[in-house]
């Protein structure tokens, strides 16, 4: 149903239907819940988040709609289980009628992607004569690891800053981890990432450079005498 | 192991959480893979199966369905839900497998699969017993560990209804369990022995 109007020819219609695209939760405590409106039919559109939880008939609105930002619903920890399903859907309104998401079914347990691990260090330490990379950080303050309520394992990337491939290193669930073989001189890019055990990677950390010493010189001419 | 025997050390309690850490996280990595098998089966009615209102036969054992809620709980309780949990998947697991080797639209890799679980939950089970022992006899937790004395009895016999659990239904309902397992003893590990690896 459409309605034209004589001086902008321009139509009104109902909204078209908006598009759930995303959940992610970033510590197995809370989770946030995201959105695509679709057209809005040239009329002021408001959108809402409907919810039920499994085994429960109770329909429920997005407790909140502003703490994660536009076209969003945030669920503190209060309104956020997890092993339970959410069955979520969003509808647009409008003056000229609604329009209903495809629904999702979601898990807590499933959508989880950690921020990425914070306070990056990278330094130099020597075994023998020769340097080595001692890389530490911290997971991501948000996420409980010393509870046991989630357990994060790591990836660390490096670099040479004019080589284009990064080689990567598994670290397990430790927080440090040492580079050997490095190239005398050689300016590194060291970050790292976090990953829970059965969810998302994190984005890279930022980005942590060091400057490798000349050690190659200090050697050859250990060796020439 | 008995005492005194040579040869035989016996296992810190950090190391028992850590071995039945292991084995759980082994157990719902299966019934994970499993499950999304049995997805990809069933994908052409997906919507049709989210649609159903699934309930595990395990949804009136009470379990903590968030962090606070888990720390809240006594040692002993946590404990006993965790025994509960393994106790209530025996039967159906076995059942599952039983109707995995004679169905023919899945492969021996599925079948072998299930028997793996079946076999997984028991030792699991056994693993969470000793460690639970080894509690007792420290003095961290009471005696009052009920599914310890006669772990059969916890479950209500409901096992018509446990054999009309849909396969797919039953994997998804394991798929959670098996997390659940693995969380709380992580949690519980990390308030018993906070120094190893928390």
């Amino acid at each position: 149903l459409f309605f034209t109007t004589h001086a902008t020819g321009k139509r009104y219609g109902p909204p078209e239907k908006p598009a759930l695209t995303r959940c992610r939760s970033p510590e197995k405590e809370t989770f946030t819940c995201w959105w695509e409106p679709g057209s809005d039919g040239g009329l002021p559109t408001t959108h809402a988040l409907y919810y039920r939880k499994e085994s429960s008939e109770t329909v429920y609105e997005c407790p909140d709609y502003h703490t994660a930002g536009e076209n969003s619903c945030f669920f503190n920890k209060n309104d956020t289980s997890i092993w339970v399903n959410y069955n979520i859907t969003v509808v647009a309104t409008n003056a000229l009628g609604r329009a209903f998401s495809d629904p999702v079914d979601i898990d807590v347990v499933y959508i989880v992607k950690p921020n990425p691990p914070e306070k990056l260090m990278v330094t130099v330490m020597e075994d023998k004569g020769w340097p080595f990379l001692r890389v530490s950080w911290e997971p991501p303050h948000k996420a409980d690891t010393r509870s046991g309520w989630i357990t994060l394992i790591y990836e660390l990337r490096v670099k040479l800053e004019e080589e284009n491939d990064w080689e990567m290193h598994l670290a397990g669930q430790q927080k440090m981890f040492n580079i050997f073989s490095l190239r005398s001189g050689g300016k590194y890019l060291v970050e790292v990432r976090c990953k829970p055990d059965h969810g998302f990677w994190s984005e890279w950390s930022s980005t942590s450079y060091i400057k490798v010493p000349d050690y190659f010189h200090r050697e050859k001419s250990v060796w020439i005498l | 192991c008995t005492n005194g025997q040579t040869g035989c050390h016996v296992l810190s309690l950090a190391n028992l959480f850590d071995r039945v850490i292991q084995h759980s996280a082994r157990m719902h990595g299966i019934s994970s893979d499993l499950h999304s098998e049995f997805e990809q089966y069933f994908l052409p009615s997906k919507n049709q199966i989210g649609r159903v209102g699934r309930s595990c036969h395990t949804s009136t054992i009470l379990t903590p369905n968030g962090k606070e809620n888990a720390q809240r709980m006594a040692r002993e309780e946590l404990t006993e839900v965790i025994l509960k949990l393994l106790v209530a998947w025996r039967d159906p697991l076995w059942h599952f497998h039983q109707s995995m080797a004679h169905h023919h639209d899945f492969n021996n890799f599925s079948s072998n699969k299930a028997l793996e679980m079946n076999d997984m939950v028991h030792e699991l089970r056994k693993g969470v017993e000793k460690v639970a022992e080894k509690m007792q006899v420290l003095g961290i937790i009471s005696n009052s560990v009920s599914s310890l004395a006669s772990p059969e009895v916890s479950l209500s016999s409901d096992s018509a209804d446990k054999r009309l659990m849909k396969d797919y239904d039953l994997l998804y309902c394991f798929r959670r369990d098996s997390n659940k397992v693995q969380n709380y003893l992580k949690i519980l590990k990390c308030r018993i022995v906070p120094d190893h690896g928390c």
